[in-house]
């Protein structure tokens, strides 16, 4: 990268983590104010040094019958937190964190594995659609995108599961278990196909990425590219492609965690959607609470990188 | 076909003739057309369920007819795994989801109109104000924020649309905002104040009911949708509608337990009945997105 391109980055990375900051705290107090309104919610109680509400209650059972400030609740909750303390889980004993941080490795290869599927799939559709206007061939792929995207994932789950493992016994049907054999991360791939396409967003990117594109082939400078000679993908690339993949992949990332919780359960992937239901069933406090947190922590960072990918193609936009 | 500029009503400076339906390209109409249906069966099999009119009771079991193929002795569309008709159990599933996805729609439409109208006419605090309220609820995943709901409170279909209708606000409230902001400079809004009429009538009849009606219907449409794409995926997941109350999200889930032995019916049906209900509504909004607001949307 050249030396003039990463004074804006930095400029522009202070303020957006700044920001990042301010809407995280946001985000802790909305964890907060769910959980403290919840009848028998972990601060009113404490349970067997559990729970955040503990460390505040150190004194034991007579302070119990202070009623504490909310205010005084959350922050003691959240230094607790800064100080890396998201508690123990209730089911399990271990700390939340640490879970947290193992298992999210296998919720991280499926999420990100699902959106390298999508763009695979979306991107030359949407560049075909983009270059050659409305045939009949992207017409029915867009349809056909259409109709994936509106295809319950927990089902098509089971159909590929039938189809590909119960039918054809191409793939063993618990991934997770299958070690020891060649091409283990083979088995990796039914459910991240599964999630990349069945998410649900399919149809959204390819519209998005096509009206980009469209858009900037009708700019001039594409026009007065094509008229002396030069490439007009090379100059189409950043604009009509890079910044708008960044964008709405960022702005997808809620949707395909949302995804991933039901596919880890058709596919009994052992990630973090697989670990939240659970920990709704069990009503296990820290443990939702931490991957909530933890989900919000990877939004924020996708869309911190989106805008740094927008920075660096343009750094105009760090002036504004 | 896709180079001649089509002008749409609502647009700006749009002074045609012609009425909306010729203006419109066939692909929207179609995808319009097929909403339609998808909503007036919705509607329908909502009222015969509630009246009663079915032809089996969704509750009655029958044990001579576990797993029924479509077709079979009366069962238009077969039975589950307990000799239920299938067909009943759909119609009734429809009331899982249509009360609540309508309160979740009331919910981001009011606050979203109400939060956009605040950023787009009111500068400055305010806008920041609504901006980070978007990107907060943003940040979170909506199914994750709803297994916290769930986890704290309890899995009532309610709490969920609850959520669901808030996480909805900030689309809605963008894209009125961003109308507005476009609006807000025109001539008719500068003459409506040169006319002195009070700030009220302004918003309320000159922007929002003039000018962003449509867009309100449009996000009704596919709040639905989202409705409906969460309903079914809680049910599934066993924290929405619960056995033996009908739900498509919680059929799929027990009829998924007879897939392997090749009894793909009782599952495929309501999967299907939500593949199509949710494509409905989609084409339904995208369709008048692009009819009544131009392609790329203010």
């Amino acid at each position: 990268m050249k030396a003039a391109a990463i004074k804006p980055i930095a400029l522009m990375l202070s303020r957006e983590l700044l920001q990042s900051a301010l809407l995280l705290l946001g985000v802790s107090v909305v964890v907060f104010v769910i959980l403290y309104l919840a009848p028998g919610n972990p601060f009113s109680a404490p349970l067997e040094g559990q729970t955040a509400g503990q460390a505040t209650l150190a004194g034991g059972p007579e302070v119990l019958s202070v009623p504490q400030a909310w205010y005084d609740l959350y922050l003691a909750w959240l230094g607790k937190m800064l100080h890396g303390d998201f508690g123990t889980s209730i089911r399990t004993g271990l700390p939340v964190l640490a879970t947290i941080g193992r298992i999210g490795l296998n919720t991280l290869i499926l999420t990100l594995g699902s959106m390298v599927i999508t763009l695979l799939v979306a991107v030359p559709i949407a560049l075909h659609a983009a270059a050659r206007g409305d045939t009949n061939l992207n017409r029915s792929l867009t349809l056909l995108a259409y109709v994936v995207s509106a295809l319950p994932v927990f089902w098509f789950g089971y159909i590929v599961i039938y189809v590909f493992i119960h039918q054809f016994g191409l793939f063993p049907l618990i991934s997770g278990s299958a070690t020891g054999q060649k091409h283990v991360w083979l088995y990796f791939l039914v459910p991240i196909v599964v999630l990349g396409i069945g998410n649900g967003s399919l149809s959204e990117v390819i519209r998005t990425l096509r009206e980009e594109m469209s858009r900037v082939l009708a700019e001039d400078y594409i026009r007065t590219a094509r008229a002396k000679g030069a490439s007009v993908w090379k100059h189409a690339f950043k604009e009509g492609l890079l910044i708008p993949v960044s964008e709405i992949i960022a702005a997808k990332i809620p949707y395909i965690l949302g995804g991933a919780v039901i596919v880890e359960q058709v596919f009994n992937w052992p990630g973090l959607g697989r670990m939240a239901w659970q920990a709704a069933q069990d009503r296990d406090f820290p443990v939702i609470m931490g991957i909530a947190l933890a989900a919000a922590v990877f939004v924020r960072l996708g869309s911190l990188l989106q805008r740094m990918v927008f920075t660096a193609v343009n750094p105009r936009a760090s002036k504004e | 076909m896709m180079k001649t500029y089509i002008q749409r009503p609502g647009e700006i400076g749009d002074f045609s003739e012609l009425p909306w339906w010729q203006k419109a390209g066939t692909t929207d109409l179609v995808s319009v057309g097929f909403g339609l249906v998808i909503v007036v069966l919705v509607l329908v099999s909502y009222l015969l369920g509630s009246l009663h009119l079915l032809p089996y009771d969704p509750q009655q079991i029958d044990v001579e007819m576990l797993n029924a193929p479509p077709g079979s002795a009366g069962h238009l569309l077969g039975t589950d795994f307990l000799g239920r008709d299938i067909l009943a159990r759909l119609i009734v599933g429809i009331q899982a989801y249509f009360v609540p996805g309508l309160l979740a729609i009331a919910l981001s439409l009011t606050f979203g109109t109400a939060l956009g109208v605040l950023a787009g006419y009111l500068e400055g605090t305010a806008d920041r104000l609504v901006s980070y309220f978007n990107n907060l609820l943003d940040s979170f995943p909506r199914l994750v924020l709803i297994l916290l709901v769930i986890a704290a409170f309890k899995p009532d279909i309610y709490y969920i649309m609850v959520v669901v209708g808030i996480t909805g606000i900030p689309p809605v409230a963008a894209r009125i905002a961003g109308k507005i902001r476009f609006l807000r400079d025109k001539n008719f809004i500068e003459a409506a104040h040169a006319l002195g009429l009070p700030d009220r009538s302004i918003i309320l009849k000159h922007l929002l009911w003039y000018n962003c009606r449509a867009l309100l219907v449009i996000y009704a449409t596919l709040g639905m949708g989202e409705a409906i794409l969460m309903e079914t995926s809680l049910s599934y997941l066993g924290f929405g509608v619960q056995e033996p109350v009908p739900s498509w999200g919680n059929m799929v889930q027990a009829g998924a337990n007879y897939f392997m032995q090749g009894k793909f019916w009782s599952s495929t049906a309501p999967a299907l009945a939500i593949l199509f209900t949710i494509l409905g509504f989609h084409l339904l909004g995208d369709g008048l997105n692009n009819i009544l607001e131009g392609k790329r949307g203010r």
